[in-house]
């Protein structure tokens, strides 16, 4: 818009329509102008600001633990010392696992809205799965605690536990020590629902930004609405799914209410994702309000690590969704 | 007589055996009757062109000889569309195993998103399991047919979306003649083209019309001229006139066939 | 194949018989099932979800819980009523903190900023504050305004739920006022009148309604947030000072507090609390989807 301006300058122009809005003068121009320009930069300045205050705020338990903040696996209030392994591991783990789950049925709903559904079911549908993003994450924390974690832990969590026992390998990681429902895994489940809105509806949008020529060409040799998803269009809007997936993940790792509700809330670190864990923000939310001291500095560095993985993920995925789009 | 002052145009063969037999065929979008009583035949080896102004239907009915219109639930074809005798509008057809008999090529080159020698493969792949060797042979003749193969041969691993306009259309045509299909559609294939580009994709149809069954789209009076042997003029949903395209073209029988050949309409 | 040869004249084509193998034809049948499958599965758990807020929610909804403040421990009944009156503050609060400032950056990117390097930067990292995770703008908010000045507050509350709603009224704005088309702006500029005239009095009427979309939509989202309300404006069992100074009691805390509490009547109350701030965002949600569709 920048570039039609020029012939607005003429004062007396400006004078007279400004006199009809009863602002004062050729003054209201340059100060809007203003106004909105510094609102822009604020948008910079908070992403600046929490990517310093999580610096500044964790730097006494970077300082006091040195490296060994990021691998060491003891979380020891009594005696101020502090290590972020476990939590890095259970957000990871939970992120991956729920983008194990939540990509293929994201994948698989938003191929049913573009190509499966009748007309007349599209729009409720996709509204539906729209209306799951709008869902509070502690509501996914009250229905994954009360009605997911027995469920699980009845069905899936006690049985598998007794087939796997003893096994080698797979009975490390699935096997539960307490079966309550809780865990790593739980969590997954609950975000794996929580991120297939994100990722279906953006992956709906570019299947259905490909041009129907190029579907019908594909029909028009015989293939299978399968082959033509699988061979056709998939590849087709490839790297924008890329994208939408890391989105995903970068929701994932920073889901904090849900989370916190399932996961368990255990600082050690387990070898079975049927076992209780925790995630940088879970243990956040847990100890924070209680915590004083380098415990503070240590939850504010956690923050810090969280920042910045979540930064280069969501970098990384609107990098992907953009390169796509301008196509 | 008069034919001889258009040299271009095609000879035919009425003994030709009729390939797809139109009879009574309707169409319908929701409820709007965009066909009415649509009887054509198509002589087998023979290009037969579909001319008239923009929505008198004539990319509507090229689109019921594959039923590609079956993506689309609101869209629905009644009557019959006889196929060697079978009618392939009707229920129990397989649709996916006529399309692959019933090769299409569209207005705007549709590469899928895979390497030229995929493109090419891909149709093969779907019904047959050729040898490699002769999964090779048979991508090379296709591009070969399309006159696509020296300009392609060195980087056939390469994306067929990388191409030019002009050779990702001959891509498409080469995609659709490995299939080996019986009757080819082509709804304005050079309509979004250079006219080089255009002149080749034409020489093209010259070569395949000897293998194959070929129906045409076109907006262009001279190009219909040009590479058919029959000519069917529609307006507003109905086949006005069709016979050879001499006699359309030089001896029409109606007087808004005349009107349009002779661009006083449309 | 050294040379092309081009057959001329062939005997017609016999209707070679093909069939569509076996295999695909239930890779196809398949993949269609699980699609199906999948989104049921998807609308099953929304539907779950509600269902399970309603069975559970409106046994513990009554005239108290909208009248009576929020128990203490042990004592028998109670009510959500400042919960909810402070959730509404601290939600007004956020948007009314995020709505100038985003209404303003978005102008600038769709009126002032076209395709400047700083005007892509601004836009790149608005859509990242957009998925950022909402706990570190908490985090943030304590660092700046609740460590320093003294403790918990409303103020840094609604400035926290503020600043998740900014990314969403900015992106919103700038989309909305890019569908306004370039020749009305001409239009006004034709008669004389400077930019921010025709910004203020003809684009951003003409692109009303979807702006109000994004605002609601932004309602909605900070409606239920908890993550950063812990490390803000806490909760508060009593009546929270009118300054909103201290503690302000909110539901989403106090559900947070109360869901997996040993009192029968704190589960209760974090059921009706579930049900009240979901159906209201559902509610907004809803609207806001309308009002976009009727404006197009």
């Amino acid at each position: 818009m920048g570039a039609n301006m020029g012939p607005l300058k003429d004062q007396t122009v400006a004078n007279r329509a400004s006199v009809h809005r009863g602002v004062s003068g050729g003054l209201f121009d340059p100060i809007f102008r203003n106004a909105s320009f510094i609102a822009a930069l604020l948008v910079l300045v908070l992403l600046a600001g929490i990517m310093i205050s999580m610096i500044v705020g964790g730097w006494p338990a970077f300082r006091e633990m040195g490296f060994g903040f990021l691998t060491s696996s003891v979380w020891d209030t009594q005696n101020d010392k502090y290590g972020a392994w476990p939590a890095i591991v259970g957000t990871l783990s939970t992120a991956v696992i729920a983008l194990v789950i939540g990509l293929p049925l994201s994948l698989g709903i938003a191929v049913y809205l573009t190509q499966l559904a009748p007309p007349w079911l599209k729009q409720p549908v996709a509204t539906t799965i729209e209306l799951l993003a709008a869902v509070p994450s502690i509501i996914y924390g009250m229905w994954g605690l009360f009605v997911f974690v027995p469920l699980f832990a009845t069905y899936v969590q006690q049985p598998v536990s007794r087939i796997v026992e003893g096994m080698p390998v797979v009975g490390t990681i699935f096997y539960a020590a307490s079966p309550s429902g809780l865990g790593i895994l739980s969590a997954g489940f609950i975000l794996a629902f929580m991120i297939i809105p994100f990722i279906a509806s953006i992956t709906r949008d570019m299947l259905e930004q490909i041009p129907s020529v190029l579907r019908e060409s594909a029909y028009g040799i015989g293939a299978t609405t399968w082959e033509v998803v699988r061979y056709v269009l998939v590849p087709q809007a490839g790297i924008s799914i890329i994208g939408a997936v890391m989105l995903g993940l970068g929701r994932a790792l920073g889901e904090t209410m849900a989370v916190t509700f399932v996961v368990g809330n255990a600082n050690r670190l387990s070898a079975s994702i049927m076992d209780p864990g925790s995630t940088i923000a879970s243990r956040i939310a847990n100890e924070f309000n209680e915590a004083i001291g380098l415990q503070l500095n240590a939850l504010i560095a956690l923050g810090c690590i969280l920042f910045f993985v979540t930064f280069v993920v969501l970098v990384i995925a609107r990098l992907l969704v953009a390169r796509v789009k301008r196509y | 007589m008069l034919a001889t002052l258009e040299p271009g145009l095609q000879t035919h063969n009425s003994a030709a055996s009729v390939r797809i037999a139109v009879k009574g065929l309707d169409f319908y979008y929701n409820e709007h009757k965009a066909l009415k009583n649509i009887n054509l035949d198509f002589r087998d080896r023979h290009v037969t062109a579909l001319i008239g102004p923009s929505g008198c239907g004539k990319s509507t009915l090229l689109r019921i000889f594959n039923r590609i219109y079956s993506l689309y639930p609101e869209q629905r074809a009644t009557g019959e569309v006889l196929l060697d005798g079978q009618n392939i509008i009707g229920n129990g057809i397989d649709i996916n195993e006529l399309r692959s008999r019933i090769g299409m090529v569209f207005q705007k080159p549709t590469p899928f998103p895979m390497s030229i020698y995929d493109n090419v493969a891909f149709g093969i792949r779907l019904y047959e399991k050729p040898a490699k060797s002769e999964l090779d042979d048979r991508v090379e003749a296709a591009l070969r047919r399309s006159a696509l193969w020296d300009e392609v041969k060195d980087k056939l691993k390469m994306s067929g979306m990388g191409l030019s306009g002009g050779q990702q259309q001959r891509l498409c045509i080469a995609r659709t003649i490995a299939q080996k299909p019986e009757v080819i559609l082509f709804d304005e294939p050079t309509s979004a083209l250079d006219p080089i580009s255009t002149g080749k994709i034409e020489d093209l149809l010259e070569q395949l019309k000897s293998e194959f069954t070929i129906v045409i789209v076109t907006h262009n009076m001279q190009q219909a001229a040009r590479i058919s042997a029959y000519t069917a003029f529609m307006y507003l949903g109905e086949v006005i006139e069709f016979d050879t395209t001499n006699n359309i073209f030089l001896n029409p029988g109606k007087k808004q066939t005349q009107d349009y050949v002779t661009g006083r309409f449309g | 194949m050294s040379e092309t040869v081009i057959p001329l004249l062939q005997p017609a084509p016999q209707p070679r018989v093909r069939r569509v193998r076996k295999a695909r034809r239930v890779a196809d049948r398949m993949m269609r099932i699980i699609a199906a499958g999948f989104t049921l599965m998807a609308v099953t758990v929304l539907f779950w979800i509600l269902g399970m807020l309603i069975v559970k929610g409106v046994s513990g909804l009554s005239l108290a819980t909208f009248t009576q403040t929020l128990p203490g421990p042990g004592t028998e009944g109670g009510g959500l009523a400042n919960a909810i009156v402070g959730s509404i503050i601290l939600t007004f609060l956020g948007i009314a903190i995020a709505t100038p400032i985003g209404v303003l950056a978005g102008t600038y990117l769709a009126e002032y900023g076209g395709s400047s390097k700083l005007a892509n930067l601004i836009r790149f990292i608005n859509d990242i504050l957009l998925s950022a995770p909402s706990i570190l703008i908490g985090l943030f908010v304590y660092v700046i305004l609740v460590e320093p000045f003294g403790g918990y507050s409303g103020w840094a509350g609604g400035v926290a739920l503020g600043i998740i709603a900014i990314p969403v009224i900015v992106r919103t704005t700038e989309d909305m006022l890019r569908l306004v088309p370039a020749s009305l702006r001409e239009a006004g500029a034709a008669l004389g009148a400077p930019p921010s005239i025709v910004i203020t009095s003809i684009t951003w009427r003409a692109a009303k309604a979807g702006m109000v979309t994004g605002i609601l939509l932004a309602l909605a989202r900070i409606a239920g947030e908890t993550a950063p309300l812990i490390f803000t404006a806490l909760n508060n069992s009593f009546w929270f000072s009118p300054t909103l100074l201290g503690g302000v009691s909110n539901l989403p805390v106090t559900i947070y507090q109360f869901a997996s509490a040993p009192y029968d009547n704190w589960q209760q109350l974090a059921w009706a609390g579930s049900l009240i701030i979901t159906a209201s965002i559902l509610l907004i949600s809803t609207v806001a989807r309308r009002l976009v569709r009727g404006s197009k």
